[in-house]
């Protein structure tokens, strides 16, 4: 199922991204729009979804939605990693702090595809990796 | 550094390190082999500084056994700790990506063995070998999100311990 043309690619995570290897993201796609305080997702539960967020804002949180406050995302950022090993289990909650839109990308197609097409997957786990070490060090600047 | 003065028990002692890290495991036998073209053994002194906040990050490390401790160097301040890392643990991953400078410094505590790697000529192999460049970038997000991971929850028991 073909998605290019109906959902918006105006993210930074595909940016340049070759034509081919945009098919393939963007199979199951969708846009959604979360209402604030609406869940992301919850620790624990099965993760299967990388979130590209639009616009809005979006909090992670250590447990339940009321707990501390680990960070904050939005516009342009993205959220959702833990598809990618196992236990693919998320590690944390996220929920929508405002009216938040996200592309929702499929994390299990992503992962089959990366290891069936590793030029696909090299692009995938390159941009993932540089975003992970930019939050990684950003992280560590608050400790 | 000059890897054409390596001796052949140099180079069967590099293959076996290689093979051994937790880091490659899974990769293929020839996947291990361009790797190792790109890698040489090096040893370092406790206090030995391996690389330097701000420096050019134009490498990384596979460690084998010891300790170093990464720590952030604040003007005027003691040295912050930011965490200890030993046997199987990769070091370095700022040559990466742009702007392509360590982030913090990396202090030799215990007597480290370890393989370096130039990430110059690794990214050029990632971009000539997909299959490779997919194998170690996936490492390399695994590593980074258990470092995340674990960070966050550092950050999360501060919070606790200044509220």
């Amino acid at each position: 199922m073909s998605n290019v043309g109906t959902i918006n690619i105006n993210h930074p995570f595909l940016k340049s991204m070759p034509p081919e290897h945009l098919e393939h993201l963007l199979v199951n796609a969708q846009e959604i729009e979360f209402q604030a305080g609406e869940i992301f997702f919850r620790k624990g539960e099965p993760a299967n979804r990388l979130y590209l967020i639009e616009s809005g804002r979006i909090a992670i949180k250590a447990g339940t939605p009321d707990g501390e406050n680990l960070q904050t995302l939005g516009s342009g950022e993205v959220v959702g990693w833990s598809w990618l090993f196992p236990p693919f289990s998320w590690h944390f909650s996220a929920h929508a702090m405002e009216p938040t839109k996200c592309v929702v990308l499929d994390g299990g197609h992503l992962l089959v595809t990366a290891e069936e097409n590793p030029k696909f997957g090299y692009e995938l786990m390159r941009r993932i990796s540089q975003i992970l070490i930019g939050r990684l060090q950003a992280t560590r600047k608050k400790c | 550094m000059n890897t054409d003065s390596k001796r052949p028990d140099d180079v069967s002692q590099l293959a076996s390190s290689i093979t051994a890290h937790p880091f490659l495991k899974g990769l293929s036998s020839e996947q291990l082999e361009v790797l190792s073209d790109a890698a040489m053994l090096k040893d370092f002194a406790p206090g030995e500084i391996i690389f330097r906040e701000g420096d050019i990050a134009n490498r990384f490390y596979l460690i084998e056994s010891g300790k170093v401790a990464l720590e952030t160097s604040e003007k005027e301040a003691e040295p912050k700790l930011i965490q200890i890392i030993g046997a199987g643990d990769v070091l370095g991953w700022s040559w990466l990506f742009p702007p392509y400078y360590w982030h913090f410094d990396a202090r030799v505590v215990e007597p480290t063995k370890a393989v370096f790697f130039y990430g110059t000529r690794l990214r050029e192999k990632c971009e000539e070998d997909h299959g490779l460049g997919y194998e170690l970038m996936k490492r390399m997000a695994g590593i980074v999100i258990n470092r995340l991971q674990a960070t966050r929850k550092q950050l999360l028991e501060l919070h606790r311990a200044n509220s």
